[in-house]
């Protein structure tokens, strides 16, 4: 084999390796971008549940109260566990499909979410979005707050607010965030952030909603701020609604 | 003028001209020298001397749990949130290198991060990559451009009562830093962080800033805020010029004759 031979041969194995590196690596990014895929969903099904508490609540070990310090009968109960007395149904747990790769469009609202910090708290407390939705964060009250956020993936921030501002911010990636206000201590509330668009948070008897899922078998998962996370398997059938319940207990 | 001279002159202004253009291009190198060069990957000299000189506060994994933290407050950083207070870039954002160099640099007066400047330049350089790569963030997020500083404001005595009036009664500052500017408000007591360590309001009195004591680094802390504690950033609350008096104000409240006690 002539000198020129090898050369050519080496170039174009260089060639070959490089084109090679390069599509593993936008393969890479490809799956990574890839883990939803849209399509439109036909027959989907849906799914309708509820989520509570079988034990005594009072067992749980919390404090329910935002003022621990003052006398029982002067204390404010906190947003922290909210349950309904009728069916112990708790209210602002997120619930979401953990590993669905394919469904419907992912659709980020142009009317923004909103936080409203009124009388000293977060309304609502908990406000499951979509990746790349806006919130805006509004300041009814008369006094200072700041809002302060504490999040990894997210951008966290910090800013103080006065009377009637709007805060806009923007939530990229999945990821449970935070909302406070440290002048006062008891004011806080959570974003919760999905990268897909099969979620819902439940209303104050425990009951949550989630439609046009693709048949399938898929992992639901629920997350509640102090009682933590429960999973649980579920198929969907075509056109129909499966009814689900989680219970969190003692044990 | 004779042509030989017109000739002569312009042979020297020519030579004038190279030179001057020679002594510019030998400057330029320097200049970059100047500049500080960060490692782009963690290097074993930056390992060494993390592990030798910050991890006995700052814990072998960046988590602010060294062996000497326990008998610190406020509490030697976590840098595993990627949340640095003293930056020059808004509020939430990862710092730049340059914001870390200064930290290391000049240390953090009224804590026990001392001045690391018995460190060569090159260590120190060497340790923020190190620092970076104990927090995911610095993956995911890129420090935002450095926020920009307005135009001075002369410290004049209304501008100083213009502050005073911010101070009081538009952001209520007394409320955690008190109306003395002590750090004792009705809010200082239950002030945390965010890894939930309890933090003191700033003491105005004592006139040691952490974050640098010149009326310019005052008011970078007002518009960037402090990452990971509950001072927040004014940036959008507050105007340029508002700003700067709330500066000057803040600064008027040093005591000099309590400071030296201190």
């Amino acid at each position: 084999m002539s000198e020129f031979q090898v050369m050519r041969h080496i170039f174009f194995l260089s060639v070959l390796c490089g084109f090679l590196g390069w599509c593993g690596i936008s393969s890479k990014i490809l799956s990574a971008e890839q883990q939803y895929t849209e399509i439109e969903v036909i027959d989907g099904g849906n799914v309708i549940g509820n989520v509570k508490y079988t034990d005594d609540l009072a067992a749980v070990g919390l404090n329910l109260y935002r003022d621990w310090e003052l006398s029982d009968t002067s204390k404010i109960p906190s947003e922290k566990l909210i349950f309904s007395k009728i069916n112990n149904g708790i209210k602002n747990v997120t619930v979401s499909i953990k590993d669905i790769t394919e469904g419907k469009k992912k659709v980020i609202p142009t009317i923004h979410p909103i936080i409203d910090q009124q009388n000293n708290i977060f309304i609502p407390h908990v406000v499951p979005i979509l990746t790349g939705t806006t919130i805006d964060i509004l300041h009814g009250d008369e006094g200072m707050h700041n809002i302060h956020t504490r999040s990894m993936k997210n951008q966290p921030f910090n800013l103080g607010t006065t009377y009637k501002q709007r805060i806009s911010k923007k939530f990229d990636y999945p990821e449970i965030i935070r909302l406070s206000c440290d002048l006062h201590k008891y004011a806080y509330a959570w974003i919760v952030v999905f990268d897909n668009p099969y979620f819902d948070v439940t209303d104050r008897n425990g009951y949550f909603e989630i439609c046009d899922i693709p048949p399938g078998t898929y992992k639901f998962q629920v997350w509640h701020e102090e009682l933590g996370n429960l999973e649980k398997e579920v198929t969907v059938h075509p056109k129909e609604t499966t009814s689900i319940e989680f219970v969190y207990s003692q044990n | 003028m004779k042509p030989k001279v017109l000739l002569d002159k312009i042979g020297l202004w020519s030579a004038t001209a190279v030179a001057s253009i020679a002594i510019m291009f030998s400057m330029a190198p320097m200049n970059a020298k100047a500049e500080f060069k960060v490692p782009t990957e963690v290097t074993e000299l930056g390992k060494d001397t993390y592990k030798k000189y910050c991890s006995p506060c700052h814990g072998e994994e960046g988590k602010g749990d060294g062996p000497l933290a326990r008998s610190m407050l406020p509490k030697p950083r976590d840098f595993s949130r990627g949340a640095y207070k003293f930056r020059t870039t808004p509020s939430g954002s990862l710092p730049r290198d340059e914001d870390i160099y200064r930290t290391i640099s000049f240390g953090v007066p009224n804590s026990t991060m001392i001045p690391w400047d018995v460190l060569t330049e090159e260590q120190r350089l060497s340790v923020i990559p190190v620092l970076k790569s104990f927090s995911e963030a610095f993956e995911v997020r890129k420090p935002d451009p450095p926020v920009e500083v307005g135009l001075m404001v002369r410290p004049t005595e209304k501008c100083i009562a213009e502050g005073k009036k911010i101070y009081e009664e538009k952001l209520e500052c007394w409320k955690c830093h008190g109306i003395e500017g002590r750090g004792d408000g009705p809010s200082a007591a239950e002030q945390e962080d965010d890894f939930g360590f309890p933090i003191k309001p700033f003491d105005f009195t004592t006139g040691k800033f952490k974050g640098g004591s010149t009326p310019q680094e005052v008011y970078l802390r007002f518009t960037t805020g402090l990452n990971g504690t509950p001072m927040p950033s004014f940036a959008k609350e507050l105007t340029d010029e508002e700003r700067w008096c709330l500066t000057y104000y803040v600064m008027s409240l040093i005591k000099p004759e309590e400071t030296k006690n201190k």
